[in-house]
């Protein structure tokens, strides 16, 4: 995992911050979150792993202290889940949506939709084969975290966000530029 | 014509800095060519059989003499002095060299030209009726609604990896010439008093297409108001992002999602997403303006018609007769017949530029000279500007009629003239196996082989109206499926061979053709052709065009016809026969 991601909230700028949330991917640990006592101590979990244990008292603590969010794998049917999402908009300080290659671009519509269906306001964080050439979609669907491959160049990640200052459709972040030329 | 304004100019002039960017960091190494490929597709570069080739966007297939002069000079500086013209109405060039193509893409940002999402899995360069805003039977000049969503289309964030590459047609005559049912989506627009206050609307039809599963899009919503596409559009193509298949490059189209869910409950679903965006999205700010369509339309007005008188063809030969000689008479009032189409305004015509010279070049390619000549043809004659049809050639779409024998005279000179539009010989063909690294089979040497066994144009003439189209391989870009003949390339044991299929057809008749039976080699084609043809001209009626006999007959005579002489050719002497 990468010890500094970029954070690009929507009405500032990016930077690199350091990364304090471990993703975890539900498997190891036997079941269990990881112990995160040394290092990091929030975890992402996936939301299948949500879904079966949001009754759970001692996760709901940890989520309580602030600890846990959860990420969404690119098959998950949010819209499937909706109740839960609702009630976890209260429990997660971020939520993370995983790339498992840079060329599925589900991730895109799941960043989408939470923004505008959920009114997710807290960060979305975009995990997994994240490489440098999706970051402008990504910051215009809704993602204001990426936590990059650890191969890619961050200085050149960096420098995308400057790529361009015309839009031509609305997004999460911009209103095409032409509405304001007509 | 649409004109850049300072939004889209810097785009595509940003555009070129991050694709330099791109390049550079391939170059360098620090960009994976397994990476780079989906970013330098987006940008229409392929790595073709023997080079790379680039495909430059030309949206809805409209062009004007400068643009046009641009690609004649990026043919001869970067190319090999020619172009490709598409089925997409796009143009390629086929020798570009990788480190060049940033060049190539600011030579193009000059003149408002781009190569973005003319590959690539993402929305497609947008294509439309060639003969939009001057079409005798058009109700609707589609290229406002067309340009707006070129430019809702244009580096889309949510839809820039899609599972499969997304083609958008769009059509507003009564004669379909767009395809538009082998579309991933097909937009018909519509005007009329009772829908929508009379406003324009349009209807939507999804998962047509052709490749290895040939099917026909099924209308999915009626009477959309203009207004709302963005919305709609999205919510389609949301569902598709989400729920298109991705564990199978073949089966990834929107036509298989479509087919699996069936069109009600894919209806369905886009429907709820769509409600879901209105109520969300305060008050739609998606929505297209009156603003946006004024600022976009006000390009496509009508360019400075004279008031002219019409003139019927036989008022233009009796005109042309005493300034010609027997010769060309005939070819004259042949091109008249063919290559010349009814205008909107009375006095003027569009005329067809062949790009199908029988068998010395290959369909749809026009060298830099070709198209600096017929960008001073669209200056003289047609308001200096052009298009390009889906079938591979070029149109002026303004001309005098009085002016059609200078424009004739002037055209011939350049090799353009040959009356075979809509004929035989008018084949649509993709590049196949000589440049395509995808292709099981050649295409060019067969539509040669083809043009020069019917050369004849009084047969042609007579045979009349016949499409003929061929692909090298099953991803069908020469849209074999939808000829009245078409002819598919197939690898058996690492051999070429050529599948025939028949019923094919676009317009308003859409169908998919249904294959004869075994493949034939490549020599034997020309002979098949024959074999087929001669059967319709012995079957058909008094004026009926080859589709109709064959929907009359079916395929049993044709197919005995076919396969009569089935075996005359060995195995090896067949083998690269034709080549």
């Amino acid at each position: 995992m990468n010890k500094q991601i970029i954070s690009f909230p929507k009405d500032g700028k990016p930077s690199l911050i350091p990364n304090e949330w471990q993703v975890w991917d539900g498997e190891h640990d036997e079941g269990g979150i990881p112990d995160l006592e040394h290092g990091m101590h929030k975890v992402l979990g996936p939301f299948h792993w949500w879904i079966t244990r949001y009754k759970n008292p001692d996760i709901i603590h940890r989520a309580n202290q602030g600890e846990i969010g959860v990420w969404f794998s690119a098959d998950d049917d949010i819209l499937k889940h909706a109740d839960i999402i609702e009630a976890g908009k209260s429990l997660w300080p971020v939520v993370g949506a995983h790339f498992p290659i840079f060329r599925d671009g589900r991730s895109f519509s799941t960043a989408a939709l939470l923004r505008d269906r959920f009114a997710w306001q807290g960060e979305i964080r975009a995990i997994g084969d994240v490489l440098i050439d999706q970051l402008l979609q990504g910051a215009r669907v809704g993602f204001d975290a990426f936590e990059l491959r650890a191969d890619q160049n961050l200085d050149v990640a960096l420098k995308q966000f400057d790529l361009f200052s015309v839009v031509t459709q609305n997004s999460w972040r911009d209103q095409r530029a032409t509405i304001a030329a007509s | 014509m649409y004109k850049y304004d300072h939004i889209d100019q810097t785009l595509v002039d940003q555009r070129v800095i991050q694709f330099r960017d791109q390049v550079e960091r391939r170059l360098n190494g620090t960009l994976a060519e397994e990476e780079f490929r989906p970013l330098r597709l987006q940008n229409g570069l392929y790595h073709q059989r023997h080079a790379y080739m680039l495909r430059v966007a030309i949206p809805y297939g409209l062009l004007n003499a400068k643009q046009l002069r641009t690609l004649a000079l990026i043919a001869d500086k970067y190319d090999r002095g020619y172009g490709h013209f598409t089925t997409r109405q796009n143009i390629q060039f086929n020798w570009v060299e990788l480190e060049q193509t940033p060049d190539i893409l600011a030579e193009l940002a000059k003149v408002e030209m781009h190569a973005i999402q003319t590959s690539g899995n993402c929305i497609r360069n947008i294509t439309s009726d060639a003969f939009a805003g001057v079409a005798a039977d058009e109700y609707i000049d589609p290229r406002p609604i067309c340009e707006l969503l070129r430019q809702w289309s244009t580096l889309h964030p949510e839809f820039a990896h899609l599972p499969r590459k997304f083609k958008f047609a769009i059509n507003g005559a009564k004669e379909d010439r767009t395809v538009l049912l082998c579309h991933d989506v097909g937009i018909e627009l519509k005007k009329n008093p009772n829908t929508n206050n009379g406003e324009l609307t349009a209807d939507i039809y999804a998962g047509g297409g052709m490749g290895r599963t040939p099917i026909l899009g099924s209308l999915i919503k009626s009477h959309v108001p203009w207004q709302i596409l963005p919305s709609f559009l999205t919510a389609l193509l949301r569902v598709y992002n989400r729920f298109g298949r991705r564990d199978n490059l073949y089966k990834a189209r929107i036509k298989i999602l479509v087919k699996a869910l069936g069109p009600e409950e894919f209806a369905r679903q886009v429907e709820g997403e769509w409600n879901q965006l209105h109520n969300d999205i305060k008050q739609s700010k998606d929505n297209f303006t009156q603003a946006e369509w004024e600022r976009v339309a006000k390009h496509f007005t009508k360019p400075n018609y004279r008031a002219l008188t019409a003139l019927s063809n036989e008022q233009l030969q009796s005109h042309a007769d005493s300034k010609l000689n027997s010769s060309e008479k005939i070819g004259f009032t042949r091109w008249l017949e063919r290559n010349v189409k009814p205008h909107q305004v009375p006095g003027y015509a569009s005329a067809i530029l062949s790009l199908k010279p029988h068998g010395s070049a290959a369909p749809g390619d026009a060298t830099s000279t070709q198209m600096n000549a017929i960008a001073d043809l669209a200056d003289q004659y047609s308001f200096g500007e052009l298009r390009v049809t889906h079938e591979q050639n070029l149109v002026l779409a303004d001309v005098e009629q009085a002016e059609l024998l200078n424009l004739w005279r002037a055209a011939k000179n350049y090799n353009l003239v040959l009356p075979n539009i809509g004929l035989l010989t008018d084949i649509i063909a993709c590049p196949g196996g000589d440049f395509c690294s995808l292709a099981n089979a050649k295409s060019l040497p067969i539509a040669k082989a083809i043009q020069e066994r019917f050369d004849d144009l009084d047969y042609l003439h007579d045979l009349g109206d016949i499409t003929l189209n061929i692909s090298g391989c099953i991803n069908s870009c020469g849209h074999h499926h939808v000829g009245n003949i078409g002819v598919l390339g197939v690898d058996k044991d690492g051999e070429e061979w050529y599948q025939i299929t028949l019923g094919g057809d676009q317009g308003n008749d859409a169908s998919i053709g249904k294959v004869i039976g075994p493949s034939f080699y490549a020599n034997e084609i020309p002979d098949v052709m024959s074999s087929l043809i001669n059967t319709y001209v012995e079957q058909r009626t008094a004026d009926e065009p080859f589709i109709d006999t064959y929907r009359r007959l079916g395929v049993a005579p044709f197919k005995e016809a076919a396969y009569r002489n089935n075996g005359k050719h060995s195995k090896e002497s067949s083998k690269g026969a034709i080549a």
